[in-house]
């Protein structure tokens, strides 16, 4: 049905109802859309749903991705979370050791990663024992994480001795942020499997 | 010398010590490790008085020369701690030729002239040492000295210096030397560089611009080559530095790893030094003269560090942790290798903390750092004799904290680090002087040069 012929059967009910005098007025009966209006609209929601659809499973991969970056980011931090140590000692503390454990799962995951690690020495104790006894503390934990059978050749140490402070200054707080080793992600650091 | 000079000459020895340094506030005993005597390697004599006579020069430039030689000259020979010198009498005063009465009068044993002379050969700096007491020349030297703006001009001085301490008591001078070190360009970033200062704290310059981690400076015997250590590659290796001409290169020993702490053979060939990382690492000596021959003197899974050659060369003393406990102590062992000997205290069930040694050039006595736990701990300079072992171990500082000591040519002084600069003691006297005064993160690792040739700057 064309718009103007919709006009003029409105028009021809109006005018009845204007030269009825007192005879109430007929009911009219409203006009509902046509059957290709109906579709119309049936493929305007169509549409409007897959649309949704569609942004909910972009935003959907984008959350997932987020998630992902999320997950990599804290497998990242956990594998270069820093590990410290007790005055003159490069043995593994109990705390460091449960550190290590989650650097060892991720590591699993991701054979390609290889790790620097990075001994330093508090103020104390003379400097150059003290790159020694850095270098030690980063040997300790590439022994460690060796033997639990990943391959010595992913890792490898450098002592900065005591010539690296974390934090400046004199004292246990200090010197106990100072005794360290820290991790440098040196392979395989772009898609880390979390 | 009788035992009451002896004592009072220690009493004035720890004045010394405790107007050099700054005190803790610690009570002094704890400042002592048990078992050593504190001490002073040598029993000082009697120094004997000597002044310095007004040197002259011809013409304004001269003379000026001559003013300024005799000031450095008056403060090498203060330095040497052989002498009391007194001050000297101005110039009208004093005369033109020698009056060896008027300074027997000022109770001067030993007096020094000199003056600069212009002459065919170019500009000299003539000096003469007289026995006031046998009114007569005990001996007189020329000096060639370029002008007093030339950079060479101080160092020619303190070789003049160096004659007359030679002349006087028969042991060589230390003035005519340099000593490197290892300090921060800015006390704010963890950068260091080594550092160059003459003996007397004149002329402190730069010497590497690498821009990283820099340490460990080691002087070649003859003094135109400095090895050192640097993290500038991104990990620690050794560097050799002509230091005429300021090329350096790295040294290739052939070995991959950690490279620290250099120390070159009395010959100047071969160079010791340690390899960190575990059961490869230990102490190795490379033929650095001829870029070749690697040898293992041994070490395996300790930490093995520090090497320091004796003069004749058939020994090495060095740093390790052998023993088993988590603290150093200081070993000497052939110099190709085999038994080592423990040098450095030990108590049983007390580890004790040892490292730096430091070789004597000249005799069989080892320098070493000790660390002494108090209200604070410290450091603290100490020497035992190899010939004797700990038991004439002395202790030569008592205030603050103390490290690296490196002996001076002539056998006598050390320089190390503290807290507030690099100083230098005499073990003679026990006397203390400061040579650079750092602030903010401390100097580290200063190696006293062999006395330097001419034409050295």
């Amino acid at each position: 049905m064309s718009d103007s012929r919709l006009i003029l059967a409105a028009f021809a009910v109006v005018f009845a109802a204007a030269c009825g005098g007192n005879e109430p007025p007929p009911v009219v009966e409203p006009t509902g859309p046509t059957a290709e209006e109906i579709e119309r609209m049936r493929q305007d929601s169509i549409q409007r749903a897959e649309a949704e659809a569609r942004a909910q499973e972009v935003a959907e991969a984008e959350r997932a991705a987020r998630e992902e970056a999320r997950r990599a980011e804290m497998a990242r931090q956990t594998l270069t979370e820093i590990v410290y140590f007790d005055y003159d000692e490069a043995t593994i503390r109990s705390d460091a050791e449960a550190k290590l454990r989650e650097k060892i799962d991720i590591l699993r995951r991701n054979p390609g990663v290889e790790l620097r690690m990075e001994g330093h020495a508090d103020e104390r104790g003379t400097s150059e024992y003290n790159v020694a006894l850095g270098n030690e503390r980063a040997e300790s934990v590439i022994r460690f994480i060796s033997g639990f059978g990943l391959g010595a050749d992913r890792f490898s140490a450098v002592s900065y001795g005591e010539a690296r402070p974390m934090v400046e200054g004199s004292g246990e707080r200090a010197w106990a942020r100072n005794r360290r080793v820290e991790f440098v992600v040196t392979a395989g650091g772009d898609d880390i499997v979390p | 010398m009788t035992g009451n000079l002896r004592w009072r000459l220690l009493a004035a020895g720890l004045a010394a010590l405790a107007a050099g340094l700054p005190s803790d506030g610690s009570a002094q005993d704890e400042n002592v490790i048990p078992g050593v005597s504190l001490g002073l390697v040598y029993e000082a004599d009697y120094l004997r008085p000597l002044a310095l006579m007004p040197f002259f020069g011809t013409g304004a430039e001269g003379h000026a020369a001559a003013v300024e030689a005799e000031l450095i000259m008056a403060r090498d020979l203060r330095n040497s701690d052989r002498f009391r010198v007194v001050d000297s009498l101005p110039a009208s005063l004093a005369g033109g030729g020698v009056d060896y009465g008027l300074w027997d009068g000022f109770g001067v044993d030993l007096l020094v002239t000199g003056s600069v002379e212009d002459g065919m050969g170019g500009r000299t700096l003539a000096v003469e040492l007289h026995d006031v007491v046998y009114a007569r020349v005990l001996e007189q030297g020329r000096f060639p000295i370029p002008s007093a703006s030339d950079a060479g001009y101080r160092m020619a001085v303190h070789r003049a210096a160096d004659a007359i301490v030679l002349w006087a008591t028969g042991d060589p001078g230390a003035a005519a030397t340099r000593i490197a070190f290892s300090m921060r360009t800015d006390p704010a970033d963890v950068a260091t560089e080594i550092y160059l200062v003459d003996s007397d704290g004149e002329n402190l310059r730069r010497l590497t611009r690498d821009e990283s981690n820099t340490a460990s400076p080691a002087w070649a015997p003859g003094g135109r080559r400095l090895a050192y250590t640097s993290w500038k590659s991104g990990e620690p290796r050794i560097y050799e530095r002509n230091l005429a001409d300021g090329s350096e290169r790295m040294l290739e020993p052939g070995r991959a790893g950690q490279q620290i702490t250099p120390a070159y053979h009395p010959g100047g060939g071969r160079l010791a030094f340690a390899l960190l990382g575990g059961a490869r690492g230990g102490l190795f000596e490379y033929a650095v003269g001829e870029d070749c021959c690697l040898s293992s003197l041994g070490g395996g899974r300790y930490r093995n560090v520090q090497p320091t050659y004796s003069p004749d060369g058939t020994e090495i003393a060095f740093t390790s942790d052998r023993l088993g406990v988590a603290t150093p102590q200081v070993y000497v062992m052939p110099a190709s290798g085999g038994e080592a000997r423990l040098l450095s205290p030990y108590r049983y069930g007390q580890g004790g903390y040892f490292t730096d040694p430091d070789w004597s050039p000249v005799s069989s006595k080892v320098a070493f750092a000790g660390r002494i736990r108090g209200r604070r701990t410290l450091y603290q300079i100490l020497v035992a004799d190899t010939k004797t072992g700990d038991s004439r171990l002395v202790q030569l500082t008592r205030q603050g904290d103390n490290q690296d000591p490196s002996w001076a040519p002539d056998g006598r002084h050390l320089v190390f680090t503290a807290e507030q600069g690099v100083y230098v003691v005499d073990s003679g006297t026990g006397r203390i002087r400061r040579l650079v005064r750092v602030q903010g993160a401390r100097a580290e690792d200063p190696d006293w040069s062999p006395p330097l040739p001419p034409g050295n700057g």
